[in-house]
Formats: structure tokens, C-alpha cells, sequence
């Protein structure tokens, strides 16, 4: 199956709202998640010039779901919700 | 930016153990646009402090002697020998000297006073200087200053050094018996050039530098510096930073960024490698590694081939500090480790900058300090172009 895919938006907004406290997820993810799961940082998902969009720091999922004010305790939740939904191999 | 050769300056200096000063002091200045060179390489009396503040002075003063030109630098050589502090112990005062003044395109002139003779190198074949005088002070006649007349060409090389790297391992006994000597600087610098004949002038004098310091056990037994002057062929890299203005730009950015490779070009700000990643339709790589090892800063990444990248006004404000401070690449978070080095492996800084502004960045939750772009490049510009001798330019999208 395909690996959840999450990326941490780098721009300077997110930087300064948090996102620096994103930097271990991957490591205090528990091991067979961590195998289904790709994390990488993009360099702005230039989210923070809309308007009617919550807060940074942003993280997209999957190339489409947005989560703002992402904190790791919910970014790790949602990456568990994901990894269950995408079967058994997760 | 102009082709012309740039003249690279640097030197490496270690202090003699257990001394909280340098008793060597070294003072370069470029003026008229990088095309005229002034150093100096001075050694004080004794070592630590007084020894430092007489090589300090000797260093500043000479220097503003021969800029200014209004005093002929022998007697700005007797002016200074007289104002030098007189040391309470051995009733003397005394700093040696080396200075080179050097026009581009003119014969340069070396002026030294106690001091190693000067190298010159041309690839690895020593060159004699083009005339020699030798001139005894008037007021201390045990003094006799040497000055040479030298015609550098493109891809020469100048070492002026202080005694603790001729003299290192002096009393060793075998080869070492009269220290490293001159024929040792000179091996040394010869052996660097053959194994890698683009070595920089900071990394040569570092090599001999450390070399001296290396040469017996036991550290620095006297101050060690080595100051070594290149003209170079410029090492060019390119800074692109900020959207351009005008969106029919776009294209014209891009193909700029890609002109030079990867290892000679830094694009900063995200929605800058955005519009390099649509222009020329690859894909920016930023890895969990590349995050961790910025720590609180925001990652840099790679746009293969084309450039590294990383975030704009944070992390150039935050690059700015630390060349200010003076500090090095070392220990820094991985995308201000990475600023810094390429820095320090280029000559010439081509800042392309687009001046659309992002409105985030102008919101009051914003940090005050979170820099207007212009403002804080031209801040980085006036820094490497001050403190580092760099030729740098910026230019507006």
C-alpha cells in the first residue's frame, strides 16, 4: 500500500508559530508505524496568505488534507488515523 | 559582476601558549573597489598583550600611512618606531613588520622590517622580486627596513609570515636545529599548490600555519601567523532571494538560478523555490535529516543540480549576526552552517533579490525584527563586503 505522506511546510511563518517542534515526530512515532509513513519538509505551502485558513504552522497530508496549527501530538494522532485507514500492512 | 581577478587576502594565526593575547597582528584593507590591497603582518615585542598592543599599532598605523599617502611610508616607518611604547624591561620598543601595498595592474610594493622574507610564488616556482632597496632608520640605525619592488600576475601567490612559523621547532636538533626556516615555509606552500594548484589563500595559510604549530610536540612555543594573498580568478556564486516583482519575471529568475550549479547557488525563501520549482519543473528535496539538523531554524533543502535552498528572512538575518560576530560555520544549525560555507569558499556574491513583499511577514503578530528583505540583504551585502573583502552586488527583480 502507499505511505502516508506528510509534509511540513518550512516557510518562515511556520517556523516562527512552531514548527520547529515538529522535528521528532518521526522518532516518537512507534516503529511499524514509522515504516508506513514518509515525512519530508516542503519549502512554503504558501497557506498563510489565505484568508479563512486557520493558523500556522501548516501540514498536508496525502497532497491534499491540510492541518494548521499543527502541533506533534496531533500531527502523530492523525498520522495513526491514516496509517489504520490505509489496511493491514500499516 | 566584473571578471576581474580578485585578490583574496586571508591569513590563519595561532597564539603562543598560555598567552591570552596574540603578540602578531594583521591588517588588511581593500579600497577603490577591491583593486588596491593593503597588509600588513606585525609582530611585537615579546609576547601577550604588550606584545600585542605594539604589533596593533604598528599594524593600524602603517596602514592608514600608506592609504592616506600623504606621509612617505619610510618615515611613517621612523614615526612609528618613535611612538612605539618602550618596553620597561628591555628598554626598547619594537614591532616587526611586513607590508604589501598592490594596485591591480601596477607593481607591487613589499616593505618589510624584521619580519621572514616574503614569498612569491608563481604555481609552485618561487619569483624574484623585479628591485630591491635597503634603507637604514635614521633615528634607530640597528634597524634596516628591505623593500621590494614585486609584478604579480593572475594565479600568483604572496606569503609574509611572523618569525613562530619560520622559527617553529627551532632547537629540535636534526633538520630543526635552526627551526623550520624559510626553505620550509616555502616546501610547505610548494607541496600545498602541487597536491591542489586552486588552493585558497585561506586554506594555504592555514595549512602552513598549522604545519608550524604541528611541527614539534607541545603546541605554540611563539605566536604563529601566516598571511597569504592570491590573485584569483573569482569564485562566483549567486543569492536569489525574494519573488521578483513582476510575475512575467518569473522565468528569467530561474534561468539565472540555474546558470551557476548547485555548489555556487542559494535560493532563500520558500515561495522563491516555489516559483524555481514550477520554472523548472523539479522538485525541492527537504529529508527529516535535513530538518533535524537545522534544529529551531527552518531546514534547508536541495533543488538537485540547480541549488541548495533554504528559508529567506530568519535564516539570512540570522547569518548576518553570526558573520558579524565573526563566527564560524562550526556548530552552527545546518542551514546557517551551510550560508557560511559557501561564503567562505566564494569570492564574488551576486545577490538577485525580488523585491514582492510578503504580507504575512508585515502582520503585527509578526516579530518586529522579522526584516524587510531589501533592508536586511543590504545589510548581509555591507558585512561581506566590509568585514569578509568579498565583491558582492545585488541587483533588484
Amino acid at each position: 500500500m502507499d505511505k502516508v505522506k506528510v509534509e511540513i511546510c518550512c516557510g518562515t511563518s511556520c517556523y516562527l508559530l512552531g514548527a520547529s517542534e515538529l522535528v521528532d515526530i518521526e522518532l516518537r512515532l512507534s516503529p511499524d508505524i514509522r515504516g508506513c509513513v514518509e515525512i519530508t519538509g516542503r519549502p512554503c505551502l504558501e497557506l498563510c496568505e489565505r484568508e479563512n485558513i486557520g493558523q500556522a504552522p501548516y501540514v498536508r497530508f496525502n497532497g491534499n488534507e491540510i492541518m494548521c496549527a499543527a502541533t506533534p501530538e496531533k500531527v502523530m494522532a492523525r498520522i495513526v488515523e491514516l496509517a489504520g485507514e490505509g489496511g493491514s500492512s500499516c | 559582476m566584473t571578471d576581474d581577478p580578485f585578490i583574496e587576502a586571508e591569513y590563519c594565526q595561532f597564539t603562543k601558549n598560555g598567552q591570552a593575547a596574540c603578540g602578531d597582528n594583521v591588517q588588511i584593507m581593500k579600497l577603490d573597489d577591491g583593486r588596491r590591497l593593503l597588509a600588513a603582518v606585525c609582530d611585537g615585542l615579546g609576547s601577550g598583550v604588550k606584545a600585542n598592543v605594539m604589533a596593533n599599532m604598528t599594524g593600524v598605523m602603517s596602514l592608514r600611512f600608506l592609504e592616506s599617502g600623504i606621509v612617505d611610508i619610510r618615515e611613517g616607518m621612523e614615526i612609528i618606531m618613535d611612538s612605539l611604547p618602550m618596553c620597561s624591561v628591555r628598554k626598547i620598543s619594537y614591532s616587526t613588520f611586513s607590508l604589501l601595498d598592490w594596485r591591480l595592474g601596477e607593481l607591487g610594493r613589499i616593505i618589510e622590517m624584521g619580519n621572514p622574507a616574503y614569498i612569491h610564488l608563481r604555481g609552485t616556482e618561487e619569483v624574484q622580486c623585479v628591485c630591491e632597496r635597503k634603507i637604514v632608520s635614521k633615528h634607530w640605525p640597528d634597524r634596516e627596513v628591505r623593500e621590494a619592488d614585486i609584478d604579480i600576475s593572475t594565479g600568483d601567490r604572496i606569503i609574509l609570515c611572523s618569525d613562530g612559523v619560520t622559527q617553529a621547532g627551532l632547537g629540535s636538533g636534526g633538520d630543526l636545529a635552526f627551526g623550520w626556516r624559510r626553505r620550509g615555509v616555502l616546501a610547505c606552500a610548494q607541496d600545498a599548490i602541487r597536491a591542489n594548484p586552486d588552493i585558497s589563500a585561506k586554506e594555504l595559510a592555514r595549512v602552513i600555519a598549522e604545519r608550524a604549530r604541528d611541527i614539534v610536540p607541545g603546541g605554540c612555543l611563539d605566536d604563529i601567523t601566516c598571511f597569504v594573498c592570491y590573485l584569483r580568478k573569482p569564485r562566483l556564486m549567486r543569492v536569489l532571494s525574494g519573488p521578483p516583482f513582476y510575475k512575467e519575471r518569473d522565468a528569467e529568475f530561474a534561468s539565472l538560478a540555474k546558470a551557476l550549479g548547485e555548489e555556487h547557488t542559494l535560493v532563500c525563501g520558500g515561495t522563491t523555490a516555489n516559483i524555481l520549482e514550477r520554472e523548472l519543473g523539479r522538485r525541492i528535496e527537504i529529508s527529516m535529516d535535513d530538518i533535524r539538523k537545522a534544529g529551531k531554524m527552518p531546514p534547508a533543502g536541495t533543488l538537485r543540480g540547480v541549488a541548495k535552498v533554504t528559508e529567506g528572512v530568519l535564516t539570512l538575518t540570522r547569518v548576518t549576526e553570526e558573520l558579524d560576530d565573526g563566527n564560524s560555520a562550526e556548530g552552527q544549525p545546518g542551514p546557517v552552517s551551510l550560508i557560511l560555507q559557501m561564503f567562505d569558499a566564494h569570492d564574488a556574491v551576486e545577490f538577485l533579490v525580488g523585491t514582492m513583499v510578503n504580507e504575512m511577514h508585515q502582520e503585527p503578530s509578526m516579530p518586529q525584527d522579522l526584516d524587510i528583505r531589501r533592508t536586511a540583504i543590504r545589510r548581509l551585502a555591507n558585512i561581506l563586503r566590509r568585514q569578509y573583502r568579498k565583491r558582492v552586488s545585488v541587483k533588484f527583480f
